[in-house]
């Protein structure tokens, strides 16, 4: 449930930017999304397909790119990947320590959009 | 002929938030106040542990409140009844709180006669950590009963915080907790969280905790 809010707040900003680029209508949406926001794509879908209707982004593919976080190590400093596969058991690859410092990893960022504009006469 | 166009925008979707949090850190600069967002899933003890801490507190420094608990007026209520000044927000089923709520509470907050106001957040773990409100102390209680394990499913809540209350130790003969596996875990991607067992109902843990709490705030005062 935790994605709503956040998928009104990207179509808000679709609907503006879309419009003022003159489109007829929305066709792809791209966002960026960090592996700690936790977003389940199935989910995005469906949120955005429950908030378009009736707009310009309806019937629009919501295209998610899942971008792995980075911790630095506690020891050496080194940063390096947390993704969805070590999360639960990050290690410096330099020095094997345990223990870290989350440096990113909560991104959410709209890339970009397709949009369909107004027939050529 | 239909015309497709892709648009580039590379938009940050939280940057409204984000703004109106910096905007949150230099009022309290400005107004000397120091801001405490508490986090916790419902019922892991937020509105008692504020209770405790503003009457074993209250003579040293000037409290106020932001309620933000879902379906709370009652816990405002027991804020007022203890002289606090209190801003109930009306979150209606939301969340989260976001900057902005924050930022219209502190508003019709006293904050020149305040040192120190509490937000009490809704009780969720996923959603408020996404939400930056300008805090100087970011923070969770886990409770007991909720188990040592939180910190592996929870990442986010666990790497924003920079203190971590684990509450209701009276109830440890009831609950196993492993205190050392949660350090562990909490480690792994916050090695900088302080952890702090204590029981609001018992005082056990409380002193330690509000003589940190003092330094914390002494801290950004001198700066
Ligand atoms: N045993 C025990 N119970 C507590 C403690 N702190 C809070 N509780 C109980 O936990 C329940 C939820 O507490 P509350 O402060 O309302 O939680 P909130 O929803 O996070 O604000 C209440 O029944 C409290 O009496 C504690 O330190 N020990
Ligand atoms: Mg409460
Ligand atoms: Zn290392």
């Amino acid at each position: 449930m935790h994605e709503l809010p956040i998928i009104k707040s990207i179509y808000k900003s679709v609907i503006t930017k879309a419009e003022g680029a003159g489109a007829k209508k929305v066709k792809r949406v791209v966002i960026e999304v960090g592996i700690l926001r936790d977003f389940i794509p199935e989910l995005v879908q469906k949120y955005w397909d429950f908030i378009s209707p009736g707009s310009i982004a309806e019937g629009s593919v919501i295209e998610l790119r899942e971008l792995d976080a980075s911790a630095a190590c506690g020891r050496c400093g080194k940063e390096y990947a947390i993704t969805k596969e070590n999360i639960g058991n990050p290690q410096c690859p330099v020095c094997g320590y345990r223990r870290g410092r989350l440096i990113s990893g909560s991104e959410l960022r709209l890339v970009g959009i397709e949009i369909e504009k107004q027939e050529k006469k | 002929m239909k015309d497709l166009t892709y648009i580039d925008l590379k938009e940050c979707i939280l940057s409204d938030n984000d703004g109106i949090a910096d905007q949150i850190r230099e009022l309290s600069v400005k107004k000397r106040f120091f801001l405490w967002n508490i986090m916790s899933s419902p019922g892991a003890g937020k509105t008692t542990f504020i209770i405790e801490i503003i009457s074993r507190l209250k003579d040293q420094f000037r409290f106020g409140v932001i309620e933000g608990d879902v379906e709370s007026t009652v816990d405002s209520l027991k804020m007022q009844n203890l002289g606090i000044p209190t801003v109930q927000l009306r979150t209606g089923g939301g969340c989260h709180l976001d900057a902005a709520m924050v930022m219209k509470a502190l508003e019709s907050l006293p904050l020149d006669e305040l040192d120190i106001v509490i937000v009490e957040n809704i009780g969720n773990l996923v959603c408020p950590a996404e939400f930056d409100l300008g805090a100087d102390l970011p923070s969770m209680i886990l409770s007991v009963p909720e188990g040592d394990d939180k910190a592996i499913k929870y990442p986010l809540m666990f790497s924003v915080c920079k203190a971590l209350i684990v509450s209701k130790t009276d109830s440890l003969g009831i609950f196993d907790f492993d205190f050392e596996a949660l350090r562990i875990n909490t480690g792994k991607l916050n090695d900088s969280l302080q952890i702090f067992p204590l029981s609001a109902k018992s005082g056990e843990g409380m002193e330690e905790f509000c003589s940190w709490l003092k330094q914390e705030i002494e801290s950004k005062k001198y700066q």
